[in-house]
């Protein structure tokens, strides 16, 4: 006949033994709590940055998968163009919004500077649909049709060229032929965007305007914007069968530096909790031996009245894990609670030029996903769990006629 | 007399203890038979080794030498598992110091051997409540450990060690911890259940009070039995 496991008052001994130590539980319990929550909310920080990250290089005319022809990364001209027929409309799945460009390197010159520039020739209602342009403040008219002979410019950039909406500007660039090609045009509107140097960069007018000063129907680029940023290889092998003479890439292949950082965040998150659950495990183990010594005399006579060394251990296991799970629900409690008072955002706009550079805006918004709380719920349990090992251990290998002599 | 109608029988048992590597000899060879229904009083100074004895019949220490068998079975085949399954379904244990479990009531530390032995709830509350009644302080059954006197948490102990009809209930120094009234009370409680239950008792005392209550004493002087009276139980 085998010995029963009394899961139910195991499990009532397990709670009196923690309410019999209340105020060291309480503290062990408050300690979880913090990290839990702590955790949960630097890692929707971090989700967040990382959102923005992806919003930011997709919506900065990248895209999440871009036909180029094959060369203009290096070469990026006219030359380097294709052709695309009026009527194309991409076949992917899950596209959100799409358009062609014609992109090509310029100068533009006032009557008081002159910059170098992208130039972007743009059929406007398209590009609202998956650019950045759909969230700029724009002071003036945006443009009206890939036929507006008007440009759109930066602040920063009309700054630069102290020039204003309204004033005429010169684009200078070179044609399909190889010449150098200039024009006039006025200015629409001024866009103010998340970060200068898009501001500085980017000078927008119509497709048909800009192809016609390069004196080609080629254009240099196909954008396509997904609703869901894990459909992007599928829909690059689409675009590549259907532009099989053209290069289809995903963002990640297209800004590689930006894709590290996207990976290290995950990284990151993973050495964060790390770090916090190694501390807590430190405390919850120290907390345990402690019961456990304390409880010796106890166990040893738990043994020696016939209680096999596996329920022992049981009871150890299922103390650590009733404070671990308590502390972990009410942290993760406590962390939705947070970030859900977060939810407007962190205004960093005090430091826009320093985080330019790492994909982010002046507005931090956090974002929890389901799969973060699963995450920090079953990998809590399982530090709980790990940590109470060696306490367990030690009860295990109580001798009864040694403990009980003390 | 059978071989099986004894409880316990020891022959040539020895315990070697080494402290600091000097061999100390708790047991020097002992043999000595316990029949069925005995009320025995293992006494002796300190170090005689009765505890040692009571120890090894419990399966709580091993022998160094010879056998003990408990019910028929030699203990020295047991593992340590099967040693803890003995001890939880045929002998009953009562401490010098009670330990109780702290945060289970007098109805639960009485239930708690039951439920390790998978017996039902309904079966289980209601032996413990019986036993519980029986030995006086059923009134008690919810209060803690702490909640309770050294008497009365003895009496718990008692109906923890025989609630489940064990074939022998060992008592090391029982009343170590009680004052004379409240040993005189157990005496008799211990004397009746051996009486009217037929439960053997050994127990291990150096209380001239518990060894007047035993039906036979043993003495014990440096490991080795040097007397072995039978005397009619009296109070």
């Amino acid at each position: 006949m085998r010995t029963s496991v009394p899961i139910k008052v195991l499990a009532q001994m397990s709670c009196r033994n923690l309410w019999r130590h209340r105020r060291r539980n309480v503290m062990l319990l408050g300690a979880i709590v913090l990290a839990v929550a702590f955790v949960l909310l630097a890692n929707s920080l971090l989700r967040g940055w990382q959102a923005q990250m992806l919003d930011t290089v997709v919506a900065n005319l990248t895209g999440h998968v871009k036909v180029l022809a094959p060369g203009y990364r290096d070469d990026p001209s006219i030359q380097r163009g294709f052709e695309l027929s009026a009527d194309y409309q991409p076949a992917v799945p899950g596209l959100d919004g799409w358009t062609s460009r014609v992109r090509v390197p310029g100068v533009i010159l006032s009557e008081r500077d002159t910059r170098g520039v992208q130039l972007v020739g743009v059929d406007p209602a398209q590009e609202l649909q998956i650019s950045f342009l759909a969230d700029v403040a724009l002071e003036g008219e945006f443009l009206a049709s890939p036929a507006d002979r008007r440009v759109l410019i930066g602040a920063a950039l009309a700054e630069q060229l102290e020039t204003r909406i309204g004033r005429r500007i010169v684009l200078m660039t070179q044609g399909s032929d190889g010449r150098n090609r200039e024009a006039g045009y006025r200015i629409a509107g001024i866009y103010r965007a998340s970060s200068s140097s898009l501001e500085k960069v980017f000078v927008f007018t119509g497709r048909e305007v800009l192809q016609s000063l390069l004196d080609s129907e080629a254009v240099t680029e196909l954008s396509i914007r997904l609703t869901e940023n894990g459909q992007r290889n599928q829909a690059k092998d689409v675009l590549q069968r259907q532009f099989s003479n053209q290069e289809a890439s995903t963002w990640d292949e297209l800004e590689p530096m930006a894709a590290s950082m996207f990976r290290f965040v995950d990284t990151a998150m993973l050495i964060w909790f790390s770090i916090m659950m190694a501390a807590l495990a430190f405390g919850l183990v120290n907390t345990l031996v402690t019961a456990v010594m304390e409880r010796n005399r106890e166990l040893g006579m738990l043994r020696a009245i016939g209680m096999q060394p596996g329920i022992l251990l049981l009871q150890v296991v299922m103390e650590s894990l009733m404070i671990v799970s308590l502390g972990v629900l009410l942290g993760i409690g406590f962390g939705v609670l947070a970030v859900h008072w977060l939810s407007e955002g962190i205004d960093l706009s005090q430091w826009t030029a320093g985080i330019e550079s790492y994909y982010m805006g002046s507005l931090l918004v956090p974002v929890l996903l389901p799969y973060d709380i699963l995450r920090v719920l079953g990998l809590s349990l399982l530090f709980g769990l790990l940590a109470s090992a060696f306490p367990a251990w030690r009860a295990v290998r109580v001798e009864p006629l040694d403990a009980m002599r003390r | 007399m059978s071989e099986t109608d004894f409880v316990v029988q020891c022959r040539g048992l020895e315990r070697t203890y080494h402290d600091d590597g000097v061999p100390v000899h708790a047991l020097a060879g002992v043999d000595f038979d316990v029949e069925q229904g005995e009320f025995v009083s293992l006494a002796g100074p300190s170090g005689s080794g009765k505890s040692t004895l009571l120890n090894c019949i419990g399966g709580l220490d091993r022998a160094t030498a010879g056998s003990v068998t408990v019910g028929g079975v030699d203990l020295a085949t047991l593992s340590s598992s099967e040693l803890a399954e003995l001890r939880l379904r045929r002998v009953g244990f009562v401490f010098q110091s009670y330990n109780l479990i702290p945060v289970l009531s007098a109805r639960e530390n009485v239930e708690f051997i039951m439920q390790l032995q998978g017996v039902s709830a309904a079966e289980r509350h209601r032996d413990a409540m019986a036993m519980l009644d029986s030995l006086g302080i059923g009134e008690l059954a919810d209060r803690r450990p702490g909640e309770l006197s050294g008497g009365q948490q003895q009496r718990v102990a008692v109906a923890r060690a025989i609630v489940s009809k064990p074939v022998l209930l060992l008592a090391d120094e029982p009343s170590a911890n009680l004052d004379s009234h409240t040993t005189a009370e157990l005496l008799q409680l211990l004397a009746d259940i051996n009486e009217q239950r037929g439960m053997t008792i050994i127990t291990a005392t150096h209380d001239p009070a518990v060894m007047a209550f035993a039906r036979r004493r043993i003495g014990l002087q440096d490991g080795l039995i040097v007397s072995d009276q039978r005397a009619e139980a009296g109070g």
